[in-house]
C-alpha cells in the first residue's frame, strides 16, 4: 500500500495554490503595468512631439515659412518624425514616417502602432496651429501644422517584462519561505499525533494505562480519535480483565478439585487398611473424581457456548427445539433433587414455541435455572416455572420464595464462578457456571436472561427467547 | 500436639483433619473465617492449617488478626494463586510456610510437623532429653537403647512434655494441647496416661524422668542429664 503523508500533501497543496494566484497575480499585474507604462510612453511621445512644435520658428526668407530649428534638442534613438503643414509641405523630418499612418481630418491626437523596418513604433499624430509673425506685411497666415513623431515601442515591452522579472523573482522567494514555514508549523502542528502514537505505543497487554495528551485533547480534530481511542481500549482492557479472572478463578477450581481427588488417595494410601475403608475411600475418592470430571464438563460447555456461532447461523441448519418440552424434561430431571428439599414445583405452560436451540442446550438451560431456583428455596416451599409467547418471543419465568438477591450481586451473577461472596463457598453445591451457561445459551440464541427480586420473598429469573416460526 | 485446620472445602478438609489425626495429632476444623479466627485466637494450637479463600473472613485477615493479637502460632497457607507477589505478601503478613494446591498429602503432613518442631525451638526430628531419645518422625521413644512400647497418647503427653523440658506443664495445657473438641475432656484421663507413661520409661538403672507437683503439673527433668 502506498501511503501518504499529510504533511507533504498540505504543503504541496498550498504550494500549488500560492504558486496558482502568484502566476494570476503576475497576470494582472502584466496588464496593468502595460497600461502603465504605455500611458506613460504616451505622455512621452506627446511631451516630444510638443518640444518639437515649440521648436517650429518662423523662417529667414520667403520661401520657407516656417523651419525647424532644434539645436541640441536631444531626441531618443531610433526617434522618427515627420512635421508637415497643411499643403503637405514637410517642414522637416527624421527618417522615414511609414505612408499609412492615417492623419485624421480632425485636430484630435491620435496614437498609432506601426511597424518600421521590422521594429514596432508607436507614433502620435498632433496638431498644431502656428500664427506666422503677425508684423509682416503679408498679414497673419495661419499655419496648421502635424506633427507624426514614433518612437520603437521595444522598451515599454521591457520596463514590463523587468516589473514582472521583479515581482515573479520576489514571488518565488516569498513561496520558498512560506514552504519552509509551513513545514515547521505543520510539524508543529502534528506534533500532538505523534504523542498520541507514542503514548499508544506504550499500551501491551500488561500495562493498560493510555493517558490521552493534553496536546491531542485540545485539538477540536483529534478528540474522535482520542475519544475512540480510549473507549476501544476500556473494552479490551474489560474482556481482557474478564479473561483473566476467568482464567485464575477455573485454575482455582480445578486445583481444587485435584487437589481433594489427591488427597484422598493420598489418605487412603498411609497405612495399611482394611477392606471396608479401602472401600468407603474409594467411593469418596469417585465421589471427588465425579466433582472434578462435573467442573471440567461445565468449563468446556462454557467454552463451547462462548464460541462464535458462525455455523449455526449462515448455515440452513439452524437447531430448534421445544421448549415447552424442554421445561418439561428438565423438571423431570430435577423431580429427586425437588424431592429432597421438600419444594414442590408449579408448572405453567400455556402455549409451547420452537426455539432456536439445540435440544440439549435448552434442556440444560431449563435444568440449570431450575436447580438455581430449587437450591435457593426453603423447604417447604415452591418454584413457579411459566412459560407464554408474546410478540414473537418466548418468555420463561422461573420463581422462588428463597432469600432473593442481593442488589450487588444482580450485575454479576452471570459471571463465571460467582457465588455472591468473594470466597467462593463451596458448600452450596455447584461450580458457579451454571447460570454462566444459562447466560451463554441465551445469547446464542439471541435472546437474554435475567434476574430479579419479586415484591414478594425470593427471586424470579426471566428468560427471553426468540420464537422459531 | 494440636492443630486447627480453617478449610471452607469439606472434602478437603476431611482428608486434611483425617491425615493429621492418622499422625497423630488432635485436630479442629473450622469451616469459615470467622469461626477459624475466634478458635485460633484461643491460643492453644501448635499449629495451624489456614485456606486463603474462605467465606465470612478471608484468610489473610485471619492470618493478620491473630499476629495483632501477638500470637505466634505456625500457620501454613493453602494456596490456589501462583505467583511470587502472593507469596511474598502471605509470607510478610505473618505466614510461616505454605503450599500450593493440588499439594502431597505428606508434604503437608511433615512440613506442619516441621513447623511444630521449630516452633518449639527444635529443627530435628530426633529429640533428646536425657538418656532419652524420641523420633518424632517414626514416632518412636528409646532409652537407654531400649525401644519403649508407648500407647498413641503415651507417646503424645511425652513429645509435649519433651518440646517443653523443665517447665511446668499443666493438666490443663495438656488437655489443650493433645486433645481437639471431639474429645470428652477429663483431667483424670491425662493423670492415668502419665502414670502409665512413667511406669513404661522407668527403665532399670535410670532415674526417673517425669516430676510431679501438685496443682502445678509435671515436668520433664532434664537437668540430671548434666550431672
Amino acid at each position: 500500500m502506498r501511503s501518504v503523508s499529510i504533511t507533504r500533501r498540505l504543503i504541496l497543496t498550498v504550494l500549488v495554490l500560492e504558486i496558482f494566484s502568484a502566476i494570476a497575480l503576475i497576470g494582472a499585474i502584466t496588464v496593468h503595468e502595460r497600461h502603465l507604462e504605455l500611458k506613460a510612453f504616451d505622455a512621452t511621445l506627446r511631451g516630444s512631439a510638443d518640444s518639437i512644435m515649440g521648436a517650429i520658428q518662423d523662417g529667414v526668407n520667403d520661401t520657407e515659412d516656417l523651419v525647424l530649428d532644434m539645436p541640441g534638442m536631444q531626441l531618443p534613438k531610433d526617434t522618427v518624425f515627420r512635421v508637415e503643414d497643411e499643403r503637405g509641405k514637410i517642414i522637416g523630418s527624421v527618417g522615414q514616417v511609414p505612408e499609412q499612418i492615417a492623419l485624421s481630418a480632425t485636430n484630435a491626437t491620435t496614437f498609432q502602432n506601426v511597424k518600421v523596418s521590422g521594429r514596432n513604433y508607436r507614433f502620435v499624430v498632433r496638431h498644431g496651429i502656428r500664427i506666422l509673425d503677425p508684423s509682416e506685411a503679408r498679414g497673419e497666415v495661419r499655419r496648421t501644422i502635424t506633427i507624426v513623431y514614433g518612437t520603437p515601442v521595444d522598451h515599454v515591452w521591457h520596463e514590463v517584462l523587468e516589473a514582472i522579472r521583479f515581482f515573479a523573482i520576489a514571488t518565488a522567494i516569498l513561496i520558498g519561505l512560506t514552504a519552509l514555514l509551513m513545514v515547521w508549523l505543520v510539524r508543529r502542528c502534528l506534533s500532538p499525533l505523534h504523542e498520541l502514537a507514542l503514548q499508544a505505543e506504550g499500551i501491551t497487554p500488561k500495562t493498560w494505562q493510555f493517558e490521552s495528551p493534553a496536546s491531542a485533547m485540545e485539538i477540536l480534530e483529534l478528540q474522535p480519535l482520542v475519544r475512540a481511542l480510549e473507549a476501544a481500549l476500556a473494552r479490551l482492557q474489560r474482556s481482557f480483565e474478564q479473561q483473566k479472572r476467568f482464567t485464575s478463578d477455573a485454575a482455582h477450581e480445578l486445583k481444587t478439585d485435584v487437589a481433594i481427588v489427591k488427597s484422598s488417595l493420598q489418605l487412603l494410601s498411609m497405612r495399611k487398611r482394611t477392606v471396608e475403608e479401602y472401600s468407603r475411600g474409594l467411593a469418596l475418592g469417585l465421589d471427588d473424581f465425579t466433582r472434578l470430571e462435573m467442573t471440567v464438563q461445565k468449563m468446556l460447555t462454557l467454552a463451547r457456548l462462548e464460541q462464535p456461532s458462525e455455523l449455526a447461523t449462515r448455515e440452513a441448519i439452524q437447531p430448534s427445539c421445544s421448549l415447552g418440552e424442554a421445561i418439561e424434561e428438565a423438571v423431570h430431571q430435577s423431580r429427586s433433587f425437588a424431592d429432597l428439599k421438600e419444594v414442590t414445583i408449579v408448572v405453567q405452560i400455556g402455549t409451547t414455541a420452537q426455539v432456536p436451540i439445540d435440544r440439549r442446550d435448552a434442556v440444560l438451560l431449563c435444568s440449570n435455572v431450575l436447580l438455581n431456583a430449587l437450591q435457593h428455596s426453603p423447604p417447604r416451599s415452591s418454584v413457579h416455572i411459566e412459560m407464554k409467547v408474546t410478540g414473537g418471543s418466548a418468555n420463561l419465568t422461573v420463581r422462588d420464595q428463597g432469600e432473593g438477591i442481593r442488589n450487588e450481586d444482580r450485575l454479576y451473577v452471570f459471571e463465571p464462578f460467582y457465588r455472591g461472596d468473594i470466597s467462593r463457598s463451596r458448600k452450596s453445591g455447584g461450580t458457579g457456571l451454571g447460570l454462566s451457561i444459562c447466560k451463554a445459551i441465551c445469547e446464542r440464541a439471541g435472546g437474554s436472561i435475567e434476574i430479579s427480586n419479586l415484591t414478594t420473598a425470593g427471586a424470579q429469573v426471566t428468560i427471553t427467547l426468540p420464537e422459531q416460526r | 500436639m494440636r492443630v486447627l485446620v480453617i478449610e471452607d472445602e469439606e472434602r478437603l478438609a476431611e482428608n486434611i483433619v483425617g491425615a493429621l489425626r492418622e499422625t497423630g495429632l488432635a485436630v479442629d476444623r473450622a469451616s469459615d473465617g470467622e469461626a477459624g479466627s475466634y478458635l485460633a485466637e484461643q491460643g492453644v494450637y501448635d499449629a495451624i492449617v489456614l485456606d486463603l479463600m474462605l467465606p465470612g473472613k478471608s484468610g489473610q485477615k485471619v492470618l493478620r488478626d491473630l499476629r495483632r493479637r501477638r500470637l505466634h502460632t505456625p500457620v501454613l497457607v493453602l494456596t490456589a494463586q501462583e505467583g511470587k507477589e502472593s507469596t511474598v505478601e502471605l509470607l510478610n503478613a505473618g505466614a510461616d510456610d505454605y503450599v500450593s494446591k493440588p499439594f502431597d498429602l505428606g508434604e503437608l503432613l511433615a512440613r506442619i510437623k516441621a513447623l511444630i518442631r521449630r516452633a518449639k525451638g527444635v529443627s530435628t526430628p530426633v529429640l533428646t532429653v536425657s538418656d532419652v531419645e524420641l523420633n518424632s518422625v517414626l514416632q518412636t521413644v528409646n532409652r537407654r537403647g531400649n525401644s519403649l512400647n508407648l500407647s498413641p497418647t503415651e507417646y503424645r503427653i511425652l513429645e509435649y512434655l519433651i518440646h517443653r523440658p523443665s517447665v511446668f506443664v499443666s493438666k490443663r495445657e495438656l488437655l489443650e494441647h493433645l486433645y481437639d473438641f471431639d474429645w470428652d475432656h477429663h483431667s483424670n484421663v491425662i493423670e492415668a496416661h502419665v502414670s502409665n507413661l512413667r511406669r513404661k520409661l522407668n527403665v532399670e538403672g535410670a532415674e526417673p524422668l517425669i516430676e510431679t507437683l501438685r496443682h502445678r503439673g509435671y515436668r520433664l527433668c532434664a537437668e540430671r542429664n548434666v550431672v
